[in-house]
């Protein structure tokens, strides 16, 4: 039951957000979409919290997605021990940072007055989100060692199962209870994304690293 | 030769008598908003002072701007790559303590209060958190007249002597009122990754557009001038628009409507923008010589010519060649740009002002050479200090129009005393009696449509039958784009 929740009800529920509303809103509402930056209004402690939890999460997540889209590559990669090795306590080592910045993130806006105003509760939401997801990661890398390893094996074809509709749980059903906490704060994540200010890292600016300097606008032409 | 027309206006300082009326007009139409209630897309700061924000001047803390690296530009702060690096936290973006925190006063308080011992008084909180300020730090024009003071004047990166302040005799004061430049190289454009900051092709208008920022914030300290604004409530940029709605229909900004002593001139010039990169490359001393040289002669055919082919309408040929700002910037060459070393090629310009004697008692008459207009080297206001401000420290500049000013009021006021006039001054200033005729008449009794040459925009000559068609009844949308 709670692993058909988990595994079936939830990442589709997820998907089905994601990919209804993202569009919705860009197309109805997109005066909303801003990464909603409070440097303005405090920056101290935002410098601590907020570059830890990028620069340590952005690497964490683009190893899970290039694990899931190249699982052979990384099968092959990873088959050297001593390069597993050194792939886990880097990825453990940006885990913590990440861990860090967001309890940073988090007690910043318990704390500043000036913050109470542009705080609402979505904020609340994916900072806890972010926060409990970020923690049991790195649970799962001290206590469930070589992930990187048995994630090719267990998680990725299971979410290909997903993508491809023909879900197979059993490959993650029998994992411990932090994992398939971890899975369904996930697709949480995932599923309020859309409603959230996380859109903001739908957009990736790209587009200036090749423009010329100034941007100019007919009406005319 | 890429001709391009662009609205422009010129400030003159000599009229400025800081009553800030331009900044309550700009407020209550744009910026009396939550988010924005600390902006002041319109202000007026005192000069010696630290100006809005804080000592925006500096550009070593803000990075604002452009430098020349060898044979190229680049943006003083950081180039792509670090960009892409620096989104998560801006290490150079002002915070709102460098503007002031908004506060409003809690006046039910007066009426509402339960019967007590003492008058209920009506006390201040913070627009932004709601709190109450036992102690306001500061505020709009906090250091408003405060050209003496050793916390706000002392600190203007302008003046390089210090001591000038201190005494009473060689104290010096003016007003500098300031609006975004809608520069010809605009750094706040160049620095927005998501290409949210665009200068408009037809007038040179620069806009923020609202659905494609993303608030990543590189715009607010790029503008060396702190002229973009982070609206705290929306999380994205704001800038002064040059009340483009106004201006479209032929109106003048509302700034420029409500000035009190009618400094503002608006008008259209103008310009190749195939020399502004090369302009904006030239030696700091250079720079204003380079301004002048980017803008073009409406009364030039082949200049005419060029800019009927990029689509210039034949009205605004017409308003250009009429343009009070043509006459002061390029004819006359009274009006300089603000700060020409940040190298954005400012659009907005000034009349430097003809201050008062600086003299002794008993050695006053000594010090007027022309009757009763004081000399250039006696004016109060120090040539380098408004060198700092107007021409990148290249003092021949400002005393070439300081010298015209001088001129123009000793032959006027010549001509109203029926006394004989030198016209050996006029000319050693560069100026002849027909043009100090136009120069008196802009300074001084220009009516409304003088100072203000807008021509209207030309959206009707779009077919409309295809407008109607293709754009609906709303703006005309695009999101990205536009050719350069």
């Amino acid at each position: 039951m709670l692993n058909s929740l988990i595994f079936i009800a939830l990442p589709y529920a997820a998907l089905a957000l994601l990919l209804l509303v993202t569009p919705y809103r860009f197309l109805s509402n997109r005066l909303t979409w801003s990464a909603y930056s409070t440097q303005f209004l405090e920056r101290k402690v935002l410098y601590w919290g907020i570059n830890p939890w990028h620069y340590g999460i952005l690497p964490i997540l683009l190893a899970h997605v290039l694990g899931f889209a190249f699982p052979g590559l990384f099968k092959r990669f990873l088959g050297n021990p001593e390069t597993l090795v050194g792939v886990e306590s880097v990825l453990f080592g940006l885990g913590a940072f990440a861990v860090l910045g967001v309890l940073l993130l988090l007690l910043r806006r318990v704390n500043s007055g000036m913050l109470k105003r542009v705080t609402f509760s979505s904020d609340w939401l994916i900072l806890y989100l972010l926060l409990f997801q970020a923690g049991t990661g790195i649970y799962i890398g001290y206590f469930m060692r070589w992930g990187s390893q048995w994630y090719l094996h267990t998680a990725v074809p299971y979410l290909w199962s997903i993508v491809s509709f023909q879900p197979q749980i059993e490959y993650v059903a029998d994992l411990p209870l932090v994992f398939k906490l971890h899975a369904a704060c996930a697709f949480l994540i995932v599923a309020v994304l859309p409603f959230t200010k996380l859109v903001h890292m739908l957009y990736l600016p790209v587009d200036f690293l090749k423009d010329p300097p100034l941007l100019y606008r007919w009406r005319s032409k | 030769m890429d001709v391009r027309a662009q609205i422009v206006m010129v400030f003159n300082l000599d009229k400025c008598i800081g009553c800030h009326t331009c900044s309550i007009s700009c407020k209550n139409i744009w910026t009396d908003r939550k988010g924005a209630e600390y902006m002041w897309w319109n202000n007026v700061e005192t000069k010696p002072g630290v100006g809005y924000p804080r000592q925006w001047e500096d550009q070593e803390r803000f990075k604002g701007g452009w430098v020349v690296d060898g044979k190229k530009l680049k943006l003083k702060a950081m180039g792509k790559g670090p960009t892409l690096a620096n989104m998560f936290f801006q290490p150079n973006m002002p915070k709102i303590e460098d503007y002031y925190e908004p506060f409003d006063f809690d006046y039910g308080n007066l009426a509402g209060a339960k019967e007590g011992k003492d008058q209920p008084v009506a006390e201040a909180f913070s627009q932004i958190s709601g709190k109450k300020i036992e102690e306001i730090q500061g505020g709009p024009n906090w250091d408003d007249d405060l050209s003496g003071s050793q916390i706000y004047a002392a600190k203007d990166l302008n003046l390089k002597d210090k001591k000038v302040i201190e005494s009473y005799d060689s104290m010096f004061m003016q007003y500098l009122p300031r609006i975004c430049n809608h520069c010809l190289n605009p750094a706040c454009v160049a620095s927005c990754p998501s290409r949210a900051l665009y200068k408009r092709g037809e007038d040179g208008i620069v806009l923020v557009d609202q659905e494609v920022c993303k608030g990543w914030r590189f715009c607010t300290s790029a503008c060396p001038y702190k002229k973009v604004y982070f609206n705290w409530n929306t999380g994205k940029a704001e800038k002064c628009i040059f009340c483009y709605p106004r201006v479209e229909t032929g109106q003048c900004n509302a700034c420029a409507h409500s000035c009190v002593g009618r400094i503002r001139y608006v008008g259209v010039l103008l310009y190749d923008a195939d020399a502004v990169e090369g302009a904006a490359l030239k030696g700091d001393t250079e720079l204003v010589e380079a301004h002048r040289d980017v803008i073009l002669d409406p009364r030039d055919p082949e200049v005419c010519r060029l800019a009927r082919e990029n689509g210039v309408p034949e009205q605004w040929l017409e308003a250009a060649v009429a343009s009070p700002v043509y006459a002061l910037v390029k004819e006359f060459r009274v009006a300089l740009p603000l700060h020409p070393e940040f190298r954005t090629l400012p659009m907005a310009y000034y009349i430097p002002s003809l201050s008062p004697v600086l003299s002794t008692w008993g050695d006053t008459h000594k010090l007027l050479e022309h009757g009763m207009i004081p000399a250039l080297q006696t004016l109060r206001v120090p040539i380098g200090y408004l060198a700092s401000l107007l021409s990148a420290g290249n003092e021949g500049v400002i005393e070439e129009v300081l010298k015209k000013l001088i001129a123009l009021r000793v032959q006027m006021r010549a001509e109203n005393l029926g006394l004989p006039a030198d016209p050996a001054l006029l000319q050693e200033a560069g100026l002849d009696e027909a043009a100090a005729k136009r120069l008196y008449r802009l300074f001084t009794v220009a009516g409304y449509n003088e100072r203000n040459v807008i021509p209207p925009q030309q959206r009707e000559e779009d077919d409309p039958q295809r407008r109607k068609q293709e754009a609906g009844f709303g703006i005309l949308k695009k999101t990205r784009g536009g050719s350069k």
